[in-house]
């Protein structure tokens, strides 16, 4: 990302990414890929770990590593660049402590940030989206949750999920931790899906499941709504990441190919997509930049730049990682380049936090209110 | 009102009116039985997609990431049984003898299922195209006897097609950029055949497939001067398979490398040579080679096209489907403005797809190759007359008479002004179709969120599968560049394609 704007702790951990990036991702991608069909790689996970990129937005009396979501946004985009998978199983964890700080409820942080654990959940939709959420019923122990979740984004191997479900007779969701280990939880075989195949997801069924509260009954809605706004910047870096990889390598890819008596990047067809890969590449970094800027300083409206620059990034994404493969020809489409997989997980990416429509209508709305 | 001379002045004109409403002067032409046909083969199409394809699309797919060595042998029978593999080749040859242009719709029909398994039934006309396109009929009939026999025994004998190379993608899909190229297969000319070594890169069906129609080059210094057309059958020594690539999509249908090691092809192999077309042409063999690609991809890019209006048409139907039964924010998603909006763009880009690949197989019908057989006499005669006429005459097409004619007709006779046209027209088919399956692809995508993702729920696959068509059959840029060459250049006499 512009390096320029940022501050040294920024810096610092973008070189950090970028030399875990080198050192363990590049060599494992192809192989962690082939999950769900091949076991779970831990190894990058516990790597991940030791450097702290599960609680990089964590105030550090939680024990996280308390830096801004600028920080957050520089690891994943140095990350995308090579394995957005790994991306997203950080956003994911990163998603659900941010709704559980907007809510409060700093002592459901404890057990899964002092043990490295994962708390899976829904990153990939606005439970408003939803028409059937699981039910929670208030017992004399607490909370059960009642009903199916789908498509719970680490549910295989996480520790904890932070579930939404409706109390009856209340309007709207909360959200609730459940401990997967009980025997109330039941989670599916991971689900193979286009994108970002080594970031499991699985289809959870609750059965009486117990479930602490996060926050007030009913404002789970308020809950996402700031988490979301926040976390559009992460997603929006995952994507830049995504597109500034497609775009180095297809450049470094056109300088080598010849084709035509010379290197294709001659070509001055290739030059041109590769300049549009380019600008949104600039743009989308710009953006980034501006949002995270945006949130750090609270400017008025911050959650409107924050959200058009998600939505802007991530449509960008899908456009300069189709064209990343175009560029490589027949070989972009194989698994032995990153390329074909840069355009899954681009595509992919695009769903985080909700479907892009119905956030373009609230992005509308949002500015229409102000 | 204006006279002949003034019209035919202004029509002649940029844009002219020839290239501009093929249909419009060909669909009164089209013989009824044609419709009807297409009609009946569209429907046939249909039932396969019910009783096959959707069944057991996605479990292949699966099965293909489970096992990336997995060869789908059981579908290759299947697609046998119904009857594809020797749908469309003509009687002359012992096949079926559907009219060519109905390629296009049923590949659509079977492209809105799976596009892999499309595929898997397509690819194999390329191969036996590119045996026609070489006007050579008596290995093309040989080829295609055993393809039948085989078929008729439940283990169809399938033609690949073989052009690109390692170093030489786009180099190799065109004669005015070979020879700035790195193509490595050599064929050695020695008693009795040619020697051949090399190595050719993502062949469809490689693995599978008993013949493999190739191009190796006498002088890889000169290789537009010296292209050669050979056949290879499966088990020749010298000739082996190398690796199944691991594709992102159409993961069904295999792409193979296949490795030449001193391979010795037989003269009765040799389907284009500069020694043997000198008997029936006139023109240098860069030329007979040139006009062979125009004839065999715009037939087979209009079929691309149709593969993408396919995959945007099942894009639509899945979108369709899930807005019809998801609730979201209180009403089912069909009813929210927004997602009307996206649907009726989609439903748009299908329409402008089909028109693209009919408007090319027009071109094909009226200027092209199929010009000949879609008359109403021949094709009518072609139609009616029974198999066992056709076998009648087969020493007829086991002769240098069939050649000689095929070669009078295509190379000799027809106007350039009229491959040029073809050629144009089905690239501009294979980009509009292909551009679109991707587009619809990620609309579709956009609107059904999280479900889309799932493998399971089949949308995924459409766009992993769908992005290959904006490749194979030289890339969507390659295309812009022949669309250029076939349809603006020709009216532009400064103009220079291929140079920078």
């Amino acid at each position: 990302m512009i390096t320029s704007i940022m501050h040294d702790d920024m810096k610092s951990f973008e070189d950090l990414a970028a030399n875990f990036m080198n050192k363990e991702l590049d060599t494992r991608r192809e192989q962690s890929d082939k999950y769900p069909f091949v076991p779970f790689d831990n190894t990058v996970l516990d790597k991940v770990r030791e450097l702290g990129f599960l609680g990089i937005t964590l105030p550090e009396d939680l024990g996280g590593i308390g830096q801004g979501i600028g920080t957050l946004c520089v690891v994943l985009e140095s990350i995308c660049r090579t394995d957005a998978s790994l991306g997203a199983l950080i956003f994911t964890n990163a998603l659900a402590q941010e709704i559980l700080l907007q809510s409060g409820s700093f002592d459901l942080l404890s057990d899964p940030v002092s043990r490295g654990r994962l708390i899976a959940c829904s990153t990939y939709s606005d439970p408003e989206e939803h028409k059937d959420l699981p039910r929670a019923e208030k017992g004399k122990k607490g909370y059960t949750l009642t009903g199916s979740a789908g498509y719970v984004v680490l549910a295989p191997i996480a520790a904890y999920a932070l579930m939404t479900a409706r109390i009856p007779g209340q309007k709207g969701y909360s959200f609730f931790m459940v401990d997967m280990s009980q025997r109330g939880v039941k989670t599916s075989e991971p689900i193979f899906s286009l994108g970002v195949h080594a970031c499991p997801v699985g289809d959870l069924t609750l059965d009486r499941a117990e479930a602490e509260l996060a926050g007030q009954e009913g404002k789970g809605a308020a809950y996402f709504g700031e988490a979301s706004s926040v976390m559009s910047a992460a997603a929006a870096a995952i994507s830049l990441g995504i597109m500034r990889g497609s775009f180095d390598y297809a450049l470094g890819y056109s300088n080598e190919r010849e084709q035509g008596g010379g290197p294709i990047v001659n070509w001055s067809m290739i030059k041109t997509i590769l300049a549009d890969m380019a600008i949104q590449t600039r743009i989308g970094d710009m953006a980034v930049c501006v949002a995270c800027s945006a949130i750090e300083n609270r400017l008025p409206g911050w959650d409107i730049f924050v959200k058009s620059a998600a939505l802007h990034v991530q449509e960008a994404a899908c456009q300069v990682t189709t064209e990343g493969i175009q560029v490589l020809g027949g070989y972009g489409y194989m698994k032995d380049y990153g390329q074909e997989k840069r355009f899954r997980d681009a595509q992919q990416m695009k769903t985080l936090l909700g479907m892009a429509p119905l956030r373009k209508i609230d992005l509308l709305d949002r500015i229409n209110a102000r | 009102m204006i006279s002949c001379h003034e019209m035919k002045n202004l029509t002649q004109r940029f844009p002219s009116f020839e290239n501009s409403f093929m249909g419009l002067e060909y669909a009164p032409r089209l013989p009824k039985a044609m419709v009807k046909e297409i009609r009946e083969l569209v429907a046939y199409a249909r039932k396969f997609n019910d009783e096959v394809v959707r069944p057991r699309a996605l479990a292949w797919d699966r099965q293909t990431h489970e096992d990336p060595d997995y060869l789908p042998h059981d579908l290759i029978k299947t697609v046998n049984d119904w009857g594809f593999y020797t749908m469309w080749v003509p009687k002359l040859f012992g096949g079926t003898g559907m009219s060519l242009p109905s390629v296009s719709p049923v590949m659509e029909e079977i492209s809105s299922a799976c596009l892999g398994i499309a595929n898997v039934m397509g690819v194999m006309y390329l191969g036996l195209t590119s045996l026609i396109s070489s006007f050579n009929m008596r290995i093309t009939n040989r080829i295609i006897k055993d393809l039948i026999e085989g078929a008729k025994k439940g283990g169809p004998k399938l033609i690949a097609f073989a052009i690109t190379e390692p170093a030489a993608g786009t180099d190799a899909d065109d004669l005015e950029l070979v020879d700035r190229g790195r193509v490595v297969t050599r064929a050695e000319k020695v008693d009795g055949g040619y020697k051949v070594n090399g190595r050719k890169v993502f062949i469809s069906m490689g693995h599978v497939s008993e013949w493999t129609v190739f191009y190796a080059y006498t002088d890889l210094k000169k290789p537009s001067e010296t292209m050669t057309a050979l056949v290879v059958k499966k088990g020749t020594p010298g000739f082996s398979i190398g690796r199944h690539e691991d594709k992102m999509g159409q993961r069904v249908c295999p792409a193979s490398e296949i490795i030449f090691e001193d391979c010795f092809i037989p003269d009765d192999q040799v389907l284009i040579d500069a020694r043997s077309m000198k008997k029936f042409t006139s023109k240098p063999p860069s030329e007979v080679m040139m006009r062979h690609f125009d004839f065999l991809a715009s037939s087979s890019k209009a079929g691309v096209c149709s593969m993408g209006t396919g995959v945007a048409r099942g894009a639509l139907e899945d979108a369709l489907r899930f807005a019809s039964k998801t609730e979201i924010k209180g009403k089912l998603l069909i009813n929210h403005q927004w997602a009307q909006g996206i649907l009726a763009e989609m439903y748009k880009n299908v329409v402008l797809g089909r028109l693209a690949y009919q408007e090319a197989n027009y071109a094909n019908c009226n200027r092209g190759t199929y010009d000949l057989l879609q008359m109403k006499p021949v094709f009518y005669y072609l139609k009616l007359m029974p198999p066992s006429y056709f076998r009648m005459l087969e020493p007829i097409l086991n002769s240098d008479l069939a050649t000689w004619a095929m070669s009078k007709m295509y190379l000799d006779l027809k106007k350039q002004k009229n491959v040029d046209c073809c050629s144009g027209m089905s690239s501009l088919a294979k980009v509009t179709g292909t551009d679109i399956g991707i587009r619809n692809c990620q609309l579709a995508m956009d609107l059904m969120g999280e479900a889309g993702l799932r493998q399971g729920k089949g949308m995924e696959k459409r766009l992993r599968d769908a992005k290959l068509l904006q490749i194979y059959e030289s890339t969507n840029q390659m295309n812009r560049l022949i669309l250029f060459k076939g349809l603006i250049a020709p009216s532009v006499p400064q103009a220079r394609v291929f140079e920078q």
